[in-house]
Formats: structure tokens, C-alpha cells, sequence
């Protein structure tokens, strides 16, 4: 960029050249100062979202050979297809999704759930043996376990032995839980309260790790637990959430004894209908006392 | 074996080779994990200098699982030439480590070595190597090997295209893979992860592959990686065409058993490859692995995961593959950290593969819940190639999205090859050229086409 | 998980009736971690019945008992009982559906077919089916542009077109082999509308009169052009709206279609060459079969082979009509199955509004009204604008209120969705009704207004049911 002062000089030069007087020159320079500034103001307006551009339907190959055949047949892959090149780079759009999508897994995983959130869902709040996500991350084992005050509180705030214990946990994605636990827990409790099946006090645990739930059926004696858990985030979404429900669950029992729903999230089972079909799962574990690869559904 | 010193005046004492071993590691996740690292970086240094004067014969001596216990030190311990060990035996850890470095020590001379030492002695002198080192003499060796082209040969570099499917469907596989080829992708192998690991899919995929690389005439192999008794069974029942024949694998027996594997498991399906396989060979195994997979199985008994990696190496070798790969930010922060761990492990099992004498490439990856981005993994790349590694993965824009990670993208290898002046595996280059994708070893305006391949 | 089903498809046409059996396998194609997904994964015909004249007492009735003979030697012949059926469907087709005993024999036949074997006519339809049992849906996955498939028979041609395997329109004309009919070397009879489309042309043919072949060649001329104009591949003249069956519409005129495939008895002839008798079938079949295959406007695009020919449309029956729900679905067991059920059709822009959404049903319910007495009637949504559960719930409310009246009469409520809610729905509803009545609530199915449904008994341990869904049924 050329600095006023350069711009100047060079003008003023010029007009030596052309031995126009300092007058005219002044305003030659007020006229290019106005245009420069006039160059740079800021718009209204609102460049549009990277994160909403549908992957399927972009398709960069600059001439395509045959671009309907190919579009085609990306519409049946749901990973980054046709994206073109620059040199033997990305493209600058496609770079910028795929670093929108990947800001948005980091901050699921790496940020807590909103308290308001809890409050809202009218949750209490226990912890693990966690006491960070650094240390969450690092340390599964230490996920698996209440703390001191969260045993305590368990055992106090929670009906003892319901039929059904249900509650949720970060895991890996802060933001699953934002997004579906609003959804998917009604359609549960919904489900649950037509086949007239008791369901004991929910909460939310933070820092918890699958096999938390484990130790909370021991605390509360339910027959069958089931814990909302976000998953770990991938780029197409950073907002799917599972469910883990276990007959009988106690501490150190095989893993194959839970029975799992996954991909629970707007452009997967959607969560209402995941929340009564869970519903039915439970109703199913309950009548056949088993649950995991004990149980064929 | 002395293993005590002083650091500053103060003096570290360390039980076994096992825990000195341990602590000699750089910063690990998976080690803390453990509950083996070292607990300051001290004592980490003082480690080091303990292992830098252990020698190699007391290294082989101790392996990490007894030798009664485990068929993977037996394999490793058998395979070993006594007449080449003989020669390096006496050396301390810290001289075998400025031989392999010396300028006198050329590649071949590090590969006659390799044949005389176990993964406990590779494992030791890794971690006394800073990551230049890793570079530096991991460059000098290189490993080649012969399936239906050769891989590893000076000037070259490759890449793996994996076309996963969140649902396996073939078309989605397909526009995937033709979009790979089109950006110079897949000259090590063309090789999916499948989602539905029956027989039934494993094979139809696998002639599906087959028929296109036939239909195009493209030369490479291909594979699909289910679990070896999965493939073993395609081949039987259903003529499945496998070039390459995968298995996941672990550095002790129980490392294994948690894969559902047996040596002899291993040792069947190379056999059943060389009677009944598509490819030319004699290289027609394909294994990964990654540091870790031993502590998340219980398997590692005690033992660090670098030293747990290097024996996943000492196995590999017994069956000649043709392609070997770390995966190595698969597993998770409770193992590798963040980038630094990734990169420090991914160097580090590029050298420890090479001096054990194995083809290898490297899936430099990453999860979302690791404190790592695309810049890192291409970092690593980069520096795995500077390392003359043989390979790299290559997904649409680095982004898996049936294994839900990041690793290096179709796009990758062209660039790197081109700003290290390297070429693809020879024929694979002479067909891309054939195909209008590259030209002297460039991607031309055509390449990123994947619609040449359905030209009325 | 595999589960196989035996489905039915039984073809009664204007010339001819056929049998088939198939085996239809649905299996879960989802992975053990998320919710199913069954679909139907392999469709595979595992008996044929011979080619039978249709039997006719006259012109204008169907001899009923003679069908009936066929069909119950067939099954015999393929040691099939009515109870190992799932599913099928029972059509009548072309011409034959105008028969004044149709709706008879419908019923006759779908009795001694199986529980949930349909029995469905109507040219729409019929004109899907052909394609599809003649595989032109995939083969217009390969092909550019669009593909028609003319299955011409003994009274219409039933026309379909269909790109990247999608359907884009049907029509259905009068024209067909057996619309001319000769024996002993004469004219016996002759279709009013063809009569009218010689003689607007200028050729004059009565029944008596000698069969002339050069005179016939010129009427089936005549009548290729109609099936030309029909797909665009030549202007449409005066007169064209008049050939189509039951005055329906002709296809779009920028349809471009691109290439053609052919099925029914009529596309033998088209695909070989045959140089015998050409009126030996005692028709004009073979001659309007040959006089198509060298038309010139049909030889300006591609010909692509078709799986079946003659056999096209009871493939389709067998094979294509029978769908599968979505995999979270409410129902009551013992109100399956159930059939023919009319569609009440909420259009897309009502359902944004919840408002709209009750006063449409409320609305639409007297239509469905006969004789004083509401008929059974199955609700339909996209679903697509009230997926939160709170917005499932207003959904559910708004429904309950539009049908009160069929909330109180004796029929389950039905309502077919498109998008993934049908569980939370079903839920939703059951709960707001205190569990008084039936609901029947299932998605991925898309059904419009004018449609009838049927819906099956569970399948797949209950997950899913079969559903059948009919554009136009067969009017008594």
C-alpha cells in the first residue's frame, strides 16, 4: 500500500513534471485521498455462512469431463468430493469449511456445558474423580468414578432403586448434550410414562465417561440405567450423541452388557424419535431382565 | 548393568531395565497413563543416561514379555542372526546410537544390523535419538518391497488412498476412489476400512476394486481391511481377489489376543496369500499399528508403549510385508497428548520400523478430542517424508469420515512430492501421465478430475 | 438379520394372465449401535406361471371362474398356499379394468391370494409397475437424460418415464395389439377409437372387411405416430388428446426423452424380428410391433434392452408395489392389517402452520364420507416442520383436534409420515388420548392425496410393516 505521505510525493512529483501549480496539486491529492477512503468502507451486509454449505452439493472441478455423472455420484459419499484444486492444494473455501467444521468438534470436546443449560433441564450437577478436562482426557479411569461430594450427593438427591435411573453426561461433546438432551429426555420420560414405567431422579455428571454409569447403579439400585452421553465429535457433525443402557449395571462388568444407540442428532436419528425409541429399549431390557449382546432386539 | 546416576548432585536409582526404559521416554500421555513416566524431567534425563550405557546384549537379554509367555518374543528372539548380534552385543545403547548416526554407517550396513537385533535394542536406541536423529538416520536406510509394484525405492514416495464409506456403499467408495487416482493417490495401495466386516461385503467390495483397477489398468494392489480370518474366509468361499492381506497387530500375545489373532493366524493367511493371492508378491502383507494399543488392552505388562510398538515391528517382519503403518494419533489423548506427542511418536516409529528392517509408512493423524489440527499433521508429513518414509494415507481433504478422524489428504502426497522433488512408484507415474493427471511428476488441470473415469 | 417374504403378483390383462412368485429379503442395514434401518435388500422371482389368454365370457365381462381355475392350478404347480403370502398384489390391467365384472374378480382373486395380497388397477399405476419390472428405472441410472418405457399390449400402452432412476410422469393411451382383431383373414373387430383414427386419416376400415396388410400397416403407422407424439419425439397433431385412456393427461411437452425401452406382449416383435404369419396371434400385434420397430422417429433415439417383455407388468405387481416403514414406528398389532385405505393429504404449506393443520383435516374429513357413514381414512404429512419434541407435541394436539370425528368413530387412527418421527408421534398421541384409541403411526412412506394405502402385519420382530401404497385403485 502506498502511505499518504508516498502518495504525495509521487503526485507532486507529477505535477512538477507537468508544471501544474501547487493549488491544482492539492486537489488532486484531496480527490485520491477521497477515492482511497471511499475504497475501503465498510459495507453492511453479511458474507454468507461456511458451515451451511451442503458438501454434496459442491462440486469445484473447474471443467468437469463429465460433471453430471460425477455429481451424480458424490451424491452417494458423504465425505469432501469434488472439491477441486489449487496448485496441489485446497481451494480456499473448502479449507475454510474443514476448519469451521474442526473449530466446532474442538470446542465441543473442549468446552463445559452451559450451567444455565443444567438449570434449565432442572438438573444437579455431580463430578467425577475428574477434576479438569486435561485430566478427563487423560485419565478414563478416573472418569469412571463419582467424587466424594458427587457420592454424597447421588445418595441423597436420588429416589433410591427406580426402575429406571437416567442421566446426562458431557462425555466427549458439550455440545450433543446442548443440543439433544432437550429433546431426546422427554421422549424417553414420554415413552416411559405411556408403558406406565417408573423413572427415578435425572442429573447431569460432569466429566463422565461411559462406564460412570457403572457406579451409579450401584449408588441409586436401579434395575436398569441409562446415561446421555455426547460422543466424540467428528467434522460432519460436532453434536452427535449416544445412549448407554445397562440391566443391572455394576462396576467392573463386561462392556458388551450395554446396549447402545449412537448418532442421535438432527441429521441423524432425530432426538425426539431416538427419545421414544429408547423408551421401547428400556421397556424391552426391563421384560427380558438382560441387556447388551445378552439381549436380541 | 549399572542403574543408578547422579543429575546435579542428586541421585537417581532406577529397579529393572523395564522401569529405566519407561522413564527414558520422551512425554507421554499413555505412559502416564500407565503410571510408568518419569516424574520430572529430570529424572527422564537421568533415565536416558542410565540406557545409554546398558548394552545391547543386556537388552536382548530382558525382553519385555519372557520369551516362555509370549510367541511374539519368540519370534523376535529367533529371528535374530547370532553371528551379526555377536558383533554388536558389547556395544552400549549410547554406541550403537553413533554408529547407526556415523557418517561411515550407510544404509546397508544399518540393514545387515537390523538382522541382529531385537525390538528391545530398537526401542532403546529411539529414545535416546532427538527427532532430527529420528530424521537423519531413518533417511539413511531404506526398505523395499515387491507386490504387484515395488515400494520404498530412492526418488519415490507413496501414498495409500482410503475411500471409507460411513455405510460401505460402493458407489460412494467409488466416486471417492476415483477422485483420489485423479489427484495421484493410491500408488501403495488402494485400501478400505469397512464398515460391515462380513465376508459377503469384505469380497464384494474387493472385486469391485479389483474390476476397476483392471477396467483402468492401473498398477497397484488392492486390499480391504477386515480381520484376517475375514479375508482368508473371502478367498475360500468366494474367490475374493485380495493383493494385499491386512491385520491390525499388537507387540504381545495378549495384545494380540484382544485382536482376535494368533501368530499362526498370521502365518496361515500369508501362506494362503502366496497360494491363492491376486498379487505377484513375494511382499503380500499389510499390517498397522500404533503405540498405545498394548496398555488399552491390558497387554503391555508393565512396559513402555515405544518399546511395546518396536515389537510390533519385530513380528511384522517375520512375514515380509509389503506395507507396514503406525497409526499414530488413532487412539486417543490418553496416549498421545497433543501434536508434539503425535509428531515426536510418529517419528519415532517411522526409524524403529525401518531399523528393524520393514517397508514403512505412516497414517499421521488425529481425533477431535486431541489437542491437534490439520497444521500438525501436515508437519508431520512433511517431516516423515524428509525422513524418507515410503507412504502416507489419503482421504477426500483429510477428513475420514467413517473413522470419525483427520489424517493426510488426497492433495497431500502431489504436494509433497513436489516440493521434495519425488515421483510416484514408477509405473503408477507412467500411468498417471498416461491418464493426463501429471506430468514430469506435476498434477496437470486435469488432475482433481474424478469424472474422467466416467467418460461416455 | 435377514428375514424372507413370499409376495405375489398376478397380472390380468387385456390379452393375457400371468403368475408370479418372488422372494422379497429385508434385512437391517443399519450397524448394531444405531437405530435399524430395514430395507428390502434383494428381490428375486422364483416361479413363473405359463402365458394365458384371459378368459372372457363376452366383450365386456371377465369369466371369472375360468381366472380362478388358472390361478389355483399355478399355485398348485408351484406348491404355493395363499397363507405362505406376505404380500402381492392382484391387477387388473388395460383394457380388462373397464370390464363391467372387474371389481369382482378383484375380489375373488385377492380372497385365495393372501391375507395382505392387493388387489389394484389403474393406468397410472400399471404404467410404474411395467417400467420397473422392466428395469428401465435402472437402466435410466446409466443413461443421460430420460428414459420412457412403452408397454404396449392389448388395449393401451402404458408409458412411463423415469430419470437417474426416479419416476417423472406416466400416461396411458389407447393403443394396443389387440385392438384390431382378424380371423379367417378378416376383420372382426375394431376399437371405436382406432376406427376414428383411420378414418380421420383417410382410411376406412370396417369389421367384415378383408385384412389387408397394406391397409393394417397403415393404421398401425398411424398408431406408432400416436406413441411418438406421446414421448415428443414428433409434434403432437389434432386429435392426440383423444387416444388417451379415460381422457387422462398426455406427459409434459419439454419431457426430452432420450432413449426408449419396450415391454409388453407387443415388445417381443420390436426387439426380434420374426418373419411368420404376422396376424397369427389373430391381432394386430406382431404388425404394430414391427411397424414401431422400423418407425423412423423411435429409430432417431437409443433402443436399450429391457429384462422382461411380455411379463414386465406382473413382475412389477410381484415385485415393485410392496415398500417397507420406517424402523420407529407406533402401531397396534391387532389392527394390522389393514387395506385400501383413502389418503387424506395435509398439503406441505398448511403443515408450517399448526392452525392449518387442524382446520385442514377437519376439512378434508367429509370427503371421505359414503353413504352417510365415514370410511376409514389415513392422515398424511411430510412431518418435516415439527420435529423438536415440544414442536411433536403441538403436532399431535393439532392433529388430535382436526380429527375428532374420526378419533370417535370405530377405525384406528392412521397417519402416514415422511420424515423419521412416527415413534414420538405415535407417543405423543397415545399419551394425549389416555390410550383410548388405536393409533397407528408409521414414517418413510410418502403418500399422496388420492392414494390408498394398505398397511401389513409386523415384520422384522416387529420394527416395521409392509406398506403397499396405490395411486389410484381400481373404481368400482
Amino acid at each position: 500500500m502506498v502511505n499518504e505521505i508516498d502518495l504525495r510525493g509521487i503526485i507532486e512529483q507529477v505535477l512538477k513534471e507537468m508544471n501544474l501549480s501547487d493549488s491544482s496539486a492539492s486537489e488532486i491529492i484531496k480527490e485520491a485521498q477521497t477515492r482511497i477512503s471511499a475504497a475501503t468502507v465498510i459495507e453492511d451486509g453479511c458474507l454468507p455462512d461456511v458451515t451451511e454449505v451442503d458438501i454434496r452439493k459442491q462440486y469445484l472441478v473447474e471443467n468437469p469431463v463429465n460433471r453430471d455423472a460425477y455429481y451424480e455420484l458424490k451424491q452417494y459419499a458423504p465425505c469432501r468430493l469434488g472439491i477441486g484444486k489449487a496448485g496441489a492444494r485446497y481451494k480456499t473455501d473448502p479449507s475454510l469449511q474443514f476448519r469451521a467444521a474442526h473449530s466446532a468438534a474442538q470446542d465441543a470436546v473442549f468446552s463445559d456445558v452451559d450451567q444455565s443449560f443444567i438449570d434449565n433441564m432442572g438438573f444437579f450437577t455431580v463430578q467425577t474423580l475428574c477434576d479438569s478436562k486435561d485430566i478427563y482426557l487423560t485419565r478414563p479411569d478416573l472418569g469412571k468414578k463419582l467424587n466424594e461430594e458427587g457420592i454424597k450427593t447421588v445418595l441423597e438427591k436420588c429416589r433410591k432403586n427406580p426402575t429406571v435411573q437416567i442421566y446426562v453426561s458431557d462425555g466427549l461433546s458439550s455440545a450433543a448434550v446442548a443440543a439433544n438432551v432437550a429433546d431426546v429426555l422427554p421422549g424417553i420420560m414420554q415413552g416411559l410414562k405411556s408403558y406406565g414405567i417408573d423413572v427415578g431422579t435425572p442429573f447431569f455428571c460432569k466429566y463422565g465417561r461411559v462406564g460412570a454409569m457403572d457406579h451409579i447403579s450401584e449408588l441409586t439400585g436401579a434395575t436398569v440405567t441409562c446415561v446421555l452421553i455426547g460422543e466424540r465429535p467428528g467434522l460432519i457433525t460436532a453434536q452427535s450423541m449416544s445412549a448407554y443402557i445397562a440391566y443391572k449395571a455394576t462396576v467392573g462388568m463386561p462392556e458388551a452388557r450395554r446396549t447402545v444407540v449412537s448418532n442421535i442428532h438432527k441429521e441423524g436419528t432425530i432426538p425426539a424419535e431416538a427419545g421414544a425409541h429408547i423408551s421401547e429399549i428400556i421397556k424391552t431390557i426391563l421384560e427380558n431382565k438382560a441387556s447388551g449382546t445378552d439381549l436380541k432386539l | 548393568m549399572i542403574l543408578k546416576t547422579k543429575l546435579f548432585g542428586h541421585t537417581y536409582e532406577f529397579k529393572s531395565l523395564r522401569e529405566v526404559m519407561a522413564k527414558a521416554n520422551e512425554e507421554k500421555s499413555g505412559d502416564k497413563l500407565a503410571g510408568i513416566a518419569a516424574e520430572s524431567a529430570e529424572e527422564r534425563v537421568a533415565a536416558k543416561v542410565v540406557l545409554s550405557h546398558i548394552t545391547l546384549e543386556e537388552l536382548r537379554n530382558n525382553p519385555a514379555v519372557p520369551y516362555e509367555e509370549d510367541e511374539v518374543t519368540r519370534i523376535i528372539q529367533d529371528d535374530v542372526n547370532d553371528t551379526i548380534y555377536n558383533e554388536f552385543k558389547n556395544m552400549t545403547v549410547a554406541q550403537f546410537r553413533e554408529w547407526i548416526l556415523d557418517i561411515r554407517t550407510d544404509g546397508a550396513m544399518i540393514s545387515r544390523a537390523s538382522r541382529g537385533i531385537t525390538s528391545e535394542i530398537v526401542a532403546a536406541v529411539c529414545k535416546l535419538m532427538s527427532n532430527l536423529d529420528l530424521i537423519y538416520a531413518a533417511k539413511k536406510i531404506r526398505v523395499t518391497a515387491h507386490c504387484n509394484t515395488t515400494i520404498g525405492l530412492p526418488g519415490t514416495f507413496s501414498s495409500r488412498l482410503q475411500p471409507n464409506h460411513t455405510t460401505d456403499d460402493i458407489k460412494g467408495v467409488m466416486a471417492s476412489a476415483m477422485e483420489g487416482f485423479s489427484l495421484g493417490c493410491g500408488d501403495a495401495v488402494l485400501g478400505l476400512n469397512p464398515v460391515d466386516d462380513t465376508v459377503e461385503n469384505v469380497s464384494r467390495i474387493l472385486k469391485n476394486f479389483d474390476e476397476f483397477k483392471n477396467k483402468w489398468e492401473i498398477p497397484t494392489q488392492i486390499s480391504v481391511l477386515a480381520h484376517v480370518t475375514t479375508q482368508m474366509e473371502a478367498i475360500d468361499k468366494f474367490n475374493a481377489p485380495v493383493d494385499l492381506m491386512f491385520q491390525s497387530i499388537a507387540g504381545s500375545q495378549k495384545g494380540n489376543e484382544a485382536f482376535g489373532i494368533t501368530t499362526r493366524m498370521l502365518q496361515e493367511g500369508r501362506d494362503l496369500m502366496l497360494k491363492r493371492g491376486t498379487s505377484t508378491g513375494p511382499n503380500v502383507m499389510y499390517f498397522e499399528t500404533g503405540q498405545g494399543s498394548e496398555l488399552s488392552s491390558e497387554a503391555h505388562n508393565g512396559w513402555d508403549q515405544v518399546t511395546m510398538e518396536a515389537r510390533c515391528y519385530g513380528l511384522a517382519k517375520r512375514y515380509q510385508p509389503y506395507l507396514v503403518n503406525t497409526v499414530v494419533g488413532f487412539i486417543g489423548p490418553e496416549y498421545l497428548y497433543d501434536s508434539k506427542q503425535i509428531i515426536r511418536a510418529g517419528l519415532e516409529d517411522h526409524f524403529m520400523g525401518k531399523l528393524t528392517g520393514i517397508p514403512m509408512g505412516c497414517d499421521a493423524c488425529y481425533t477431535n478430542h486431541m489437542k491437534a489440527d490439520q497444521n500438525d499433521v501436515e508437519n508431520l508429513a512433511a517431516l516423515l517424508v524428509a525422513a524418507g518414509c515410503n507412504y502416507v494415507m489419503g482421504v477426500p481433504q483429510g477428513d475420514d469420515c467413517m473413522l470419525m478422524y483427520q489424517c493426510t489428504g488426497y492433495h497431500e502426497a502431489a504436494a509433497l512430492r513436489e516440493t521434495f522433488g519425488l515421483r510416484p512408484i514408477r509405473e503408477f507415474d507412467l500411468w498417471l501421465e498416461k491418464m493426463g493427471f501429471s506430468e514430469n511428476g506435476k498434477l496437470t488441470p486435469l488432475a482433481g478430475d474424478a469424472s474422467v473415469f466416467l467418460k461416455k | 438379520m435377514k428375514e424372507v417374504i413370499l409376495s405375489v403378483g398376478i397380472d390380468i390383462g387385456t390379452s393375457t394372465t400371468q403368475l408370479i412368485f418372488c422372494r422379497l429379503v429385508i434385512e437391517n442395514l443399519a450397524s448394531s449401535y444405531t437405530v435399524p434401518r430395514i430395507s428390502i435388500v434383494e428381490k428375486e422371482v422364483v416361479y413363473r406361471s405359463g402365458i394365458y389368454f384371459t378368459p372372457l365370457i363376452s366383450q365386456t365381462e371377465i369369466d371369472v371362474e375360468a381366472v380362478k381355475q388358472i390361478i389355483t392350478q399355478e399355485y398348485r404347480k408351484a406348491n404355493m398356499t395363499p397363507a405362505m403370502l406376505k404380500t402381492g398384489a392382484v391387477i387388473i390391467t388395460g383394457d380388462t379394468a373397464r370390464k363391467k365384472n372387474a371389481n369382482l374378480v378383484l375380489r375373488t382373486l385377492s380372497d385365495m391370494a393372501g391375507d395382505f395380497v392387493v388387489a389394484t388397477a389403474g393406468p397410472d399405476l400399471e404404467s410404474v409397475l411395467a417400467a420397473k419390472g422392466a428395469g428401465t428405472d435402472l437402466i435410466s441410472e446409466r443413461e443421460e437424460g430420460m428414459v420412457a418405457n412403452l408397454d404396449v399390449g392389448g388395449g393401451t400402452s402404458n408409458i412411463a418415464v423415469f430419470q437417474k432412476g426416479k419416476i417423472k410422469g406416466v400416461s396411458c393411451l389407447d393403443i394396443g395389439g389387440r385392438l384390431v382383431r382378424i380371423d379367417n383373414r378378416r376383420i372382426t373387430y375394431i376399437y371405436d377409437k382406432i376406427h376414428k383414427l383411420a378414418r380421420d386419416n383417410g382410411i376406412r376400415l370396417e369389421v367384415g372387411d378383408p385384412a389387408d396388410l397394406g391397409k393394417l400397416t397403415a393404421v398401425c403407422r398411424l398408431m406408432a405416430d400416436q406413441l411418438a407424439q406421446a414421448v415428443n419425439l414428433q409434434p403432437r397433431g389434432v386429435g392426440h388428446r383423444e387416444i388417451y385412456t379415460n381422457a387422462g393427461a398426455p406427459l409434459p411437452e419439454n419431457f426430452p426423452v432420450r432413449a426408449v425401452t419396450f415391454s409388453g406382449g407387443v415388445a417381443d416383435c420390436i426387439y426380434s424380428a420374426e418373419e411368420k404369419d404376422v396376424f397369427r396371434y389373430g391381432d394386430i400385434g406382431v404388425l404394430l410391433g414391427k411397424v414401431i420397430k422400423e418407425h423412423k422417429d423411435f429409430g432417431r433415439i437409443k433402443l436399450c434392452p429391457v429384462t422382461e417383455t411380455i411379463r414386465a407388468t406382473v413382475i412389477g405387481a410381484g415385485i415393485h408395489t410392496t415398500n417397507v416403514s420406517g424402523s420407529t414406528i407406533a402401531y397396534v398389532k391387532e389392527q394390522l392389517p389393514i387395506k385400501n385405505i383413502p389418503v387424506l393429504r395435509i398439503p406441505e404449506e398448511e403443515e408450517r402452520e399448526t392452525e392449518a393443520i387442524s382446520g385442514t383435516i377437519a376439512a378434508l374429513i367429509p370427503m371421505f364420507y359414503s353413504e352417510g357413514k365415514l370410511e376409514p381414512v389415513a392422515i398424511s404429512l411430510t412431518g418435516r416442520y415439527h420435529t423438536s419434541f415440544a414442536d411433536v407435541q403441538i403436532l399431535a394436539q393439532a392433529i388430535a383436534r382436526g380429527a375428532g370425528e374420526l378419533i370417535a368413530s370405530e377405525y384406528p387412527l392412521v397417519l402416514i409420515i415422511e420424515n423419521d418421527i412416527g415413534k414420538v408421534l405415535g407417543n405423543a398421541l397415545n399419551v394425549l388420548l389416555n390410550r383410548r384409541k388405536d393409533v397407528i403411526c408409521i414414517d418413510g412412506i410418502y403418500a399422496r392425496e388420492g392414494d390408498y394405502i394398505d398397511i401389513g402385519e409386523p415384520m422384522a420382530n416387529g420394527r416395521v410393516v409392509p406398506v403397499i401404497t396405490k395411486t389410484l385403485i381400481f373404481n368400482s
